[in-house]
């Protein structure tokens, strides 16, 4: 499930490391990045690979927003409701959003291209409201702009 | 010393003293959740703020994560940090559920008191709590995530304080959750301490569900005689039976934990089977009756044949007064007795390691845990001793080396170096592992008694005295078979072992045999040799308080009290002797009088079932005297009569340090004859749950005792083409038992562990707890 090489050089990686544990983020993202998301067996097979407790990774699995235990959309929107974002209007930006795709925070729409998801501060105070779709932030949103943003998605699928 | 005033009080604290500490010493107590003295602190539930008038950092300030400082002056209850703490408690409350009528935590919540303490009843918050959903975690921990206030006391015991890392805290903020990756049984034999420490109701005593509330139970302060090592408990009894057991803190002893096996141990006392009437050839009839009888009768075998005719056998697990009282039976009567061991092995390292012991050497677990190095020689304390695996954790996290020499697959919670070598090999290992301790200070010996002999408990000793010599304050920590095996060593007279009565059954010379509270059947290793002479015997005489084989083939059964009833002093294997005062008045459980229902409403002076004696009170009547009336003219009379026990009148709170002086201990065979070739060396040992007569009739604990199973190295494994989980056939002498199969990369070649199992019935085949199987006796009945 891990292609051979990464896997071979995060092996290399691990037994380099005083401390194998401080590699658990890498190790979880590099399997995330394979299948989209940190399956069971993935999670299995990290934790031997660290030589961890399968709880210990979970436990830093489930701290990270970023890190998905279930399978997600093939672009993952998520929507910063810390303090500023907050003040500024996040909530009823994520309510547009929700309405527009017809999914909860937390779901995925039915042609899974998109999942909704909250984060913590993404460090767009400046620039608040923001959200972030799959690695790029977006701030000072509005309605029209989400409406802009997320035609683009629709406009031109990224492969 | 840094010296500060709290609420206007002055006290002078050691360095490094958090201010929460202090104000402890003052008589103080500020309102904690995460903060426990074992686990230190985390700062994790900010209930304990205080307000620093004048100090380095002033205002407001969480007294558990603040050490403190000289001319520093503190108030608890300024509004500020009373209105801050009452604010915490309130924001706690948010998602708390308000089941307490219902929680098992309910009359003992540490959350309940600090809610009312804090002055919160209306709730002002009107959205929504948080839920969650519930683990299974095993037949003892009941999970109840809602209540939790995420104070991380919990894992931080679990992981942290025991070692243990199957439970942990998961999700982040508001979705924290504590628990494991899966359902499932927790892996740490301390769980139950997971019920104690936690502030509010996450984690319940799952067994004594429904039994009753805390308020119901009279609790009276108890010890465990669930191994030699005596930790403290709280027993809570209620309609004349236990319900709930609980550790309790000893500043010598166990600290605040205990383990599970003594924790749930407890449910022999109350069992539908135990033996509550007397017996006389399988027909009931009154205690009493039964008594007079077997005096009557012992006395006519006496007159006929001599006082040598009648054996008296005892064991490790009775109280002091039982055991004296039995010596004083012998000596009366000239019977021959009372032996509390089964067999000269076992016996006489058991005996040697008592009588190792003396008031330089001796270390308790509290002592044990601020050893730089520990030596473990023939001694698994997860499985033998629970609780000391935690002391040594203790001191594993404070940068002691630890080393251990044994055959075991040990499995310890914490970093060791094992040198896994044949248990005939012990004593050459523990020469050459000896230079280790050179570096250290303040290095203790842990020896077993289990599977060494009385060579290496003295090679042990001879080892603390050397290094005593060269200037280091080295202790001797020796675990013992049962909870007052120390006390049989004080008190043996007679020099002898169970195998030497059975032998001089056979013989003829012996034809009545008296037994005590003596688990000779489950110990005994030579079942066939025990039935043999157990069918030569013209009289058998059984006092028991647990159901044993040995009792129900009785020609006379009396039965006795349990601890809880008689209370009682033990010695643990540091030779500390403690009293154990009654949990409750006896008789029968109102579960049995009234089957379940409302008991019966009838009117009698007495209550029904309370006409059983301790097993020292039937010892003063089978020698035909009256026993001492009251349990404080019984400790007076054994005061008296036993110089070794003079020193009872010292027994405080701690308990009283009792020592052997200069007595020789059961002479011993010489050691286990050489392996013979094609054979591997079978090893019966110890084991956590399954295999202590009396926890093992707790249906809970059984659960945990897993499949009886045999370990192998792996070597030995892979050359009779078997691999983990099959099912193999060992072929002994009197036929095969079959395991599963476990396999160790880290014990001893050539050796095969088997942990004793309830299910195992062990001793009819081998004979012996050691046993040499041929290699071509083992047989692979099923694949994985």
């Amino acid at each position: 499930m891990l292609p051979e090489q990464i896997r071979a050089e995060l092996e290399i990686r691990i037994a380099e490391a005083d401390h194998p544990q401080e590699l658990a983020v890498d190790v979880m993202l590099a399997f995330q990045e394979a299948a989209g998301y940190l399956s069971e067996r993935a999670l299995e097979t990290a934790a031997a690979m660290l030589k961890m407790h399968s709880l210990e990774i979970e436990e830093i699995a489930t701290f990270y927003t970023f890190i998905y235990r279930e399978p997600v959309g093939r672009n993952v929107i998520h929507v910063c409701d810390s303090v500023i974002c907050w003040l500024d209007g996040s909530e009823s930006l994520m309510d547009y959003i929700c309405r527009k795709l017809g999914i909860a925070p937390g779901q995925t729409t039915a042609d899974g291209k998109f999942t909704l998801l909250p984060a913590c501060c993404l460090g767009y105070c400046d620039r608040s409201p923001a959200m972030m779709i799959n690695r790029k932030v977006y701030g000072h949103l509005s309605r029209d702009r989400i409406d802009d943003i997320l035609a683009r998605f629709e406009r031109e699928e990224p492969a | 010393m840094p010296k500060l005033i709290i609420d206007n009080l002055e006290i002078e604290v050691p360095e490094g003293t958090r201010v929460i500490e202090a104000a402890e010493k003052l008589g103080i107590y500020i309102p904690r959740f995460c903060f426990h003295h074992a686990l230190g602190a985390v700062g994790a539930c900010r209930v304990c703020a205080v307000k620093v008038l004048e100090g380095a950092v002033e205002g407001v300030q969480m007294s558990c994560m603040i050490d403190a400082q000289d001319g520093m002056k503190v108030s608890t209850t300024d509004p500020e940090a009373a209105d801050f703490r009452r604010s915490v408690i309130e924001w706690l409350m948010l998602n708390h559920p308000h089941d307490c009528p219902v929680c098992d935590e309910g009359g003992h919540c540490l959350l309940q008191d600090l809610t009312v303490a804090g002055g919160h009843s209306i709730r002002r918050y009107e959205g929504g709590k948080r839920t969650y959903t519930d683990q299974y975690l095993g037949p003892l921990v009941q999970h109840e995530m809602n209540r939790c206030i995420q104070c991380y006391r919990c894992v931080r015991f679990y992981r942290e304080y025991s070692g243990y890392n199957d439970l942990g805290v998961t999700g982040i903020a508001g979705r924290v959750y504590f628990g494991r990756l899966r359902e499932g049984v927790l892996e740490s034999p301390f769980a139950g301490n997971l019920i104690d420490i936690c502030p509010t109701g996450v984690f319940t005593d799952k067994p004594s569900r429904y039994t009753g509330r805390r308020w119901d139970f009279e609790r009276t302060p108890g010890v465990c005689i669930h191994c030699s090592l005596g930790c403290r408990t709280t027993v809570s009894a209620r309609y004349r039976q236990v319900g709930r057991m609980e550790g309790r803190f000893s500043q010598r002893v166990n600290g605040d934990f205990i383990c599970d096996r003594g924790r749930y141990g407890f449910y022999y006392a109350d069992r539908p089977g135990r033996p509550r009437s007397g017996r006389i050839s399988g027909q009931t009839v009154s205690v009493d009756q039964a008594v007079y009888e077997a005096r009557d009768r012992l006395q006519r075998i006496t007159e006929e044949h001599g006082p040598q005719a009648v054996g008296v056998i005892g064991s490790g697990r009775s109280s002091l007064q039982t055991q004296s009282a039995m010596v004083h039976l012998c000596r009366t009567t000239g019977w021959q007795g009372p032996v509390f061991r089964n067999t000269r092995i076992t016996g006489a390292a058991a005996d040697t390691a008592a009588c190792a012991l003396n008031p330089e050497n001796a270390v308790s677990m509290r002592e044990l845990e601020t050893a730089d190095a520990i030596l473990a020689v023939g001694a698994d304390p997860v499985n033998e001793a629970p609780v000391l695996a935690l002391a040594m954790r203790q001191a594993q996290r404070a940068g002691a080396q630890i080393t251990a020499i044994d055959p075991r697959p040990l499995e310890w919670p914490f970093d060791f170096e094992h040198l896994a070598c044949r248990a005939e090999e012990i004593g050459e290992a523990l020469a050459s592992a000896a230079e280790r301790l050179s570096d250290s200070r303040r290095p203790v010996v842990i020896c077993g008694t289990e599977i060494t002999d009385a060579g290496i408990v003295l090679q042990a000793a001879d080892l603390v005295a050397g290094l005593r010599g060269s200037g280091k304050t080295a202790g001797l920590f020796c675990t013992l078979p049962q909870a007052n095996s120390f006390g049989a060593a004080l008190l043996d007279e007679c020099n002898a072992c169970a195998a030497d009565l059975a032998a001089r059954v056979e013989a003829g010379q012996i034809r009545a045999l008296a037994v005590i509270e003596s688990d000779l059947w489950h110990d005994f290793p030579d079942r066939p040799q025990l039935e043999k002479a157990l069918e030569k015997l013209d009289l058998l005489v059984s006092v028991d308080f647990l159901d044993t084989p040995l009792f129900e083939k009785a020609d006379i059964g009396i039965p006795s009290l349990t601890v809880f009833e008689a209370g009682g002093i033990y010695v643990n294997q540091e030779g500390r002797a403690q009293q154990v005062r009654p949990a409750h008045t006896g008789g029968l459980p109102i579960t049995v009088t009234g089957a379940g229902d409302h008991p019966p409403r009838t009117f009698a002076p007495n209550v029904p079932g309370r006409d059983m004696p301790a097993a020292w009170v039937t010892a003063f009547c089978l020698a035909g005297q009256a026993p001492p009336e009251t349990d404080a003219q019984m400790t007076a009379w054994m005061r008296y009569n036993f110089a070794v026990l003079s020193d009872l009148a010292r027994m405080d709170a701690d308990g009283v340090r009792l020592f052997a002086g200069g007595k020789t201990p059961i002479a011993h065979e010489a050691t286990m004859p050489e392996k013979p070739e094609q054979c591997l060396e079978l090893l019966l040992a110890a084991a956590v749950f399954g295999g202590e007569p009396m926890s093992d009739y707790s249906q809970c604990l059984r659960e945990l005792a897993g499949l009886p199973a045999v370990w192998m190295d792996r070597a030995d494994a892979d050359r009779h083409g078997i691999a983990a989980g099959d099912r193999v056939g060992l072929g002994f002498e009197n036929g095969e038992v079959s395991f599963v199969v476990r396999i160790s990369d880290h014990m001893a070649p050539g050796v095969l562990v088997v942990y004793r199992h309830p299910d195992i019935d062990w001793q009819p085949r081998a004979g012996d707890t050691r046993y040499n199987i041929r290699e071509d006796r083992i047989r692979r009945i099923e694949k994985a």
